[in-house]
């Protein structure tokens, strides 16, 4: 026993002693940028941030020095981001991705406007569009920018497709009849689930608000929306309801991403809704049959309509030092930049947030599918953001632990609809 | 020598004090009045409105009295059956059987994986596809049993409560340690008297570890009142809100950016906590001026 | 004492052993679980929980050594929690002492709110905890995970450690005081020993919360040579990508060492209960 705790003493003594040196050999006059993400192990975008740093650190070698900060799982860095946000000190750099961070660090006066940053560069100011702005800018200034695009149609099993004679559907009452066929084929039709925010349910049912007409269209393009109760909202997730009982799998009720992706590689059922970031996971043997990537095709939704908006992007924060928040500008320009851009598309089939940035035939052809499915997605008449992503902060779940209750049967429509607009109308964003 | 002593009592208790007041009464006093707030996040917002917060809770909030109830309801079960479960097994083992040491250290083990491991296999075993819950009902032909077990608002409580009801590793701990501590000659002495072994672990047995007993019950208690990370991961807190408790629905009010109200429920734990564990020391007489 | 068995008994003693095997079976089930798990593809987790591993690879070991720093965490967890654990037991060994053994004005006023801390919820904590530990300057060091697992654990500790000095007999004190031992002495030398089963209860359990703390590893640390070994685990679900066989081969890799640590020291926890009851 004694020994033992000596040991651990001296272990903790060395510890402590090498921290020591390793964190005094940085250069004395380099601005040191400490930048968390969650963009690290298991995340499809780890390996093209860890180059982005890499490159950075090397362009700006002496000046500016880019230490990243761990943070894996999403949720987490929201969580994080959020505790410091109500302590008012932010690291100098935030990625908004789909947790409004921008908002709520703006609330908090904590964002530093980057308006003469980007007009002072073209090829950047370039890139701000009507969706950038909507995405990125707040009341005419610049606070953001993005460096990817949130594009999103769903994914087919071609070889269950063919077993029930069916092709894509174009309008959503082929799409019905698709699944029909399908369920008398003896296939399960759609991979749908409920936890984490519903992701894959939630995209079949924006899509089918989206393409319901001029209400719908328009509900689906406001940010915050409070009232969740009118005809195009309760319609969809009545169709919602029979998918639910008709044309999933039994654990689509409780299943997260994970069940229905995994019911998708498993051939367990023929379609699903998601992004070009699964493409890679087709082709991975720990989680599809070998294979499997022949089998899928892509298509965008019935009615013309692709979800299509720039991601909440990167952010600059007030810092007290003026030199570091220059720092910072450059790091965000760096990792928005058209090269940066390309990078992520070209390692990972991450589609560009800008429009001027082109699809090499390199990208094309490392990531057929993808190719397939831009072009595809170049076709398309209708395009907004996501259900879930103009929730007001705190409605996404509310509407995960919910839903349950729709799937079983124990809420009509009608009562969900009401649960989701009491909410949103008493946590109303007002601007 | 008395004046001495007081010093030393008060070097004793300081390193306590200190970490109490910095880690709880600090943090405590800065929840408090930030449950007197209007704070949000998003829109900001940082106004007064005294005690609205609970006035909203208490009167207004149809959440709060099955959330509460959900906690309550935890709580006494666990403090019940499964402080019970946990002696009972110390009880068995402190008649050292053969293999006695070794489920000790086995019946530990599960407390020392982490939690959102635990719940992951639950998750899994629960999962109404593939599940193994589901697989052995089919497997009997008991087809018709089959559910949604997390997920159905008839079965989401029990079925969850069982991912953690089972694991009395700590209890079984600390009442057999004070079992083992006890003088062997007070139950040799009733064995004479031709007590049976069931008279000695009622009668001896009984009375000298109820105040350990007590201590886990409050653990117990205390472990419900905190329970988080398992619902969580399993359920969210849902259907609906069949499974959410107090911590869960202070943390979903932290995430709308609610951060009066969340505080406004982090107060009314503390006060629920208060009571139940002035509740327990009465039942198990304790606290009281130990008898030397 | 089992070589009269009656037919009672042996029923008796049938359904205790029937219980402990019940028992033993509920608490191998996970661990079990996770380290088959840990050798399965992602699809046979996710397929069929209970299943055979088809073919036993290393795979999720090495992404897991590969994708998460699971070693240098393991160390920072070693570091902060035997620390902490230290700083914990010694603390409220004092503590309790001076509750169980000590006349003063205020003493029970003193537990009642000291024993508060048992229902705080940390979740309500967080915000607050981050700005002190900011505040204090001790944000991203080992030192603040130190102070804050040894606050955590101190409402069990208390519980545990008042108790059982209570337990001590007075005429051990007494009679140190008698031989001229002033207080220190008696405490350490005497009353420490004494309460020996106490100690190691409470480091156990102080040391396996330590062990396991997510929220506030994430919160109040930033770099690698601070970070626990818990905050690895999230390396390996994100919002669009699992690995649940890497998940499983840090999580046999983290609870390995800890049942093995567990196991020798409860050996310890044991003999000294048993040391100590037999004078008791």
């Amino acid at each position: 026993m004694k020994t033992k705790k000596i040991l651990s003493i001296a272990l903790a003594a060395a510890m402590t002693l090498s921290l020591g040196v390793v964190s005094s050999t940085v250069f004395a006059d380099e601005i040191v940028i400490n930048y968390p993400t969650f963009q690290v192990g298991s995340n499809s975008a780890a390996p093209v941030v860890a180059e982005l740093v890499d490159e950075f650190n090397e362009i700006y070698a002496g000046q500016y020095k880019i230490v990243v900060e761990d943070v894996p799982g999403d949720q987490n860095y929201a969580d994080k981001i959020k505790v410091q946000i109500t302590s008012g000190q932010l690291p100098p750099v935030c990625y908004g991705a789909g947790y409004k961070l921008l908002d709520m660090a703006l609330g908090a006066d904590l964002v530093v406007d980057i308006t003469d940053a980007v007009n002072a560069d073209p090829d950047w100011a370039a890139m701000f569009d009507e969706n950038w702005e909507a995405v990125d800018c707040r009341d005419g200034k610049i606070y953001a920018a993005s460096s990817e695009s949130e594009k999103i149609g769903y994914f087919y099993n071609k070889e269950l497709y063919e077993q029930a004679g069916i092709e894509p559907a174009t309008t959503w009452d082929e799409f019905f009849a698709n699944c029909e066929a399908l369920k008398e084929a003896g296939i399960t039709p759609i991979a749908m689930d409920t936890a984490d925010g519903a992701w894959c349910t939630q995209l079949l049912l924006g899509a089918m608000i989206a393409t319901s007409g001029d209400e719908g269209l328009e509900f689906m393009k406001s940010m915050y929306p409070t009232d969740y109760s009118i005809q195009p909202v309760v319609d969809a997730i009545t169709r919602i309801q029979e998918f639910y009982t008709n044309y999933t799998t039994m654990d689509a009720n409780g299943g997260a991403y994970e069940n229905a992706a995994n019911n998708f590689f498993s051939g367990n059922v023929a379609m699903i809704c998601n992004g070009p970031w699964m493409i890679g996971d087709f082709s991975d043997t720990s989680k599809a049959p070998e294979g499997f990537a022949d089998k899928v095709g892509v298509a965008i939704f019935p009615g013309g309509f692709v979800y299509d908006s720039p991601i909440e992007g990167m952010f600059v924060t007030k810092q007290d030092d003026p030199a570091l928040e220059e720092a910072a500008i450059a790091m965000v320009k760096f990792f928005t930049s058209a090269d940066a851009q390309q990078k992520a598309l070209e390692m990972q089939g991450m589609v560009p947030a800008a429009k001027t940035v082109e699809i090499t035939d390199a990208a094309k052809e490392s990531f057929p599918l993808l190719a397939d499915f831009i072009d595809q997605a170049a076709g398309a008449s209708v395009s907004t953001a996501t259900f879930t992503g103009g929730m007001v902060p705190g409605l996404e779940d509310l509407w995960s632990t919910e839903l349950p209750n729709l799937a079983s049967g124990a809420y009509t429509p009608e009562e969900l609809c009401q649960i989701l607009t009491d909410f949103a109308t008493e946590n109303a964003v007002t601007e | 020598m008395r004046k001495k002593e007081r010093k030393w009592i008060v070097l004793f208790l300081l390193p306590v004090c200190l970490l109490f007041v910095v880690f709880f009464a600090v943090p405590l006093g800065m929840v408090f009045v930030q449950s007197l707030f209007d704070y949000r996040l998003l829109p900001n917002k940082f106004e007064f409105i005294g005690f609205g917060n609970y006035a909203k809770l208490f009167l207004r909030d149809p959440k709060f009295l099955p959330v509460l109830k959900n906690t309550l309801l935890w709580i006494l079960i666990h403090c019940i059956g499964h402080v019970a479960l946990g002696s009972a097994l110390a009880f068995v083992l402190y008649k050292k059987p053969r293999g006695w040491k070794f489920v000790r250290v086995v019946y530990m083990i599960p407390n020392i994986i982490s939690q959102s491991a635990i719940a992951m296999i639950f998750v899994n075993m629960y999962n109404p596809q593939f599940g193994a819950v589901n697989q052995f009902l089919k497997a009997i032909g008991l087809e018709k049993l089959m559910h949604n077990w997390l997920f159905d608002m008839s079965t989401a409580f029990p079925a969850i409560t069982m991912t953690w009801f089972l694991f009395a590793g700590y209890t079984t701990t600390l009442v057999l340690a004070q079992c083992l501590s006890t003088d062997e000659t007070v139950i040799e002495a009733a064995r004479v008297d031709g007590a049976s072994g069931f008279q000695i672990d009622r009668l001896v047995m009984f009375p000298l570890v109820k105040e350990m007993i007590g201590t886990t019950v409050i653990m117990a208690a205390t472990y419900m009142l905190q329970m988080f990370s398992m619902i969580y991961i399993t359920t969210g807190g849902g259907p609906g809100s069949a499974t959410t408790n107090l911590p869960l629905y202070l943390y979903s009010n932290m995430k709308s950016n609610n951060y009066g109200y969340a505080s406004t429920i982090g107060v009314v734990i503390i006060i629920v906590g208060f009571l139940t564990m002035r509740i327990i020391q009465r039942i198990f007489g304790m606290n009281k001026e130990e008898v030397a | 004492m089992k070589k009269h068995t009656s037919a009672g008994r042996r029923t008796a003693w049938f359904f205790a052993y029937l219980f402990m095997a019940l028992c033993v079976a509920v608490a191998v089930f996970p661990i079990i679980w996770v380290i088959l798990s840990s050798f399965k593809s992602n699809q046979e987790i996710l397929s069929n929980g209970l299943s055979w591993p088809t073919q036993w690879s290393f795979d999720g070991y090495r992404q897991a050594l590969e994708m998460a720093p699971i070693f240098q965490y393991f160390l920072n967890s070693l570091i902060v929690t035997v620390l902490s654990t230290a700083l914990n037991v010694l603390a409220l060994s004092m503590a309790g002492y001076v509750f169980a053994k000590k006349q003063f004005r205020g003493k029970n006023l003193l537990f009642s709110i000291l024993s508060l801390s048992m229902v705080i919820p940390t979740t309500a904590l967080l915000s607050p905890i981050y700005v002190t530990i900011t505040k204090l300057g001790l944000y991203d060091t080992k030192a603040a995970l130190v102070l804050v697992y040894a606050a955590l654990s101190m409402p069990i500790s208390l519980m545990i450690l008042r108790s059982t000095f209570a337990g001590v007999p007075k005429e051990l004190e007494e009679a140190a005081y008698i031989d001229g031992a002033g207080f220190l002495r008696t405490f350490f030398s005497v009353m420490m020993p004494c309460a020996r089963g106490g100690i190691a209860s409470a480091s156990v359990l102080a040391f396996l919360e330590g062990w396991n703390e997510f929220t506030f590893a994430l919160l109040l640390t930033s770099s690698g040579n601070v970070r626990t070994l818990p905050l690895s685990l999230s390396y390996f679900t994100s919002q669009f990508s699992f690995n649940y066989t890497a998940m499983f081969a840090a999580i046999t890799i983290a609870v390995i060492p800890s049942i093995i640590v567990f196991t020798v020291f409860s050996e310890q926890v044991n003999a000294s209960i048993v040391a100590g009851s037999v004078k008791g």
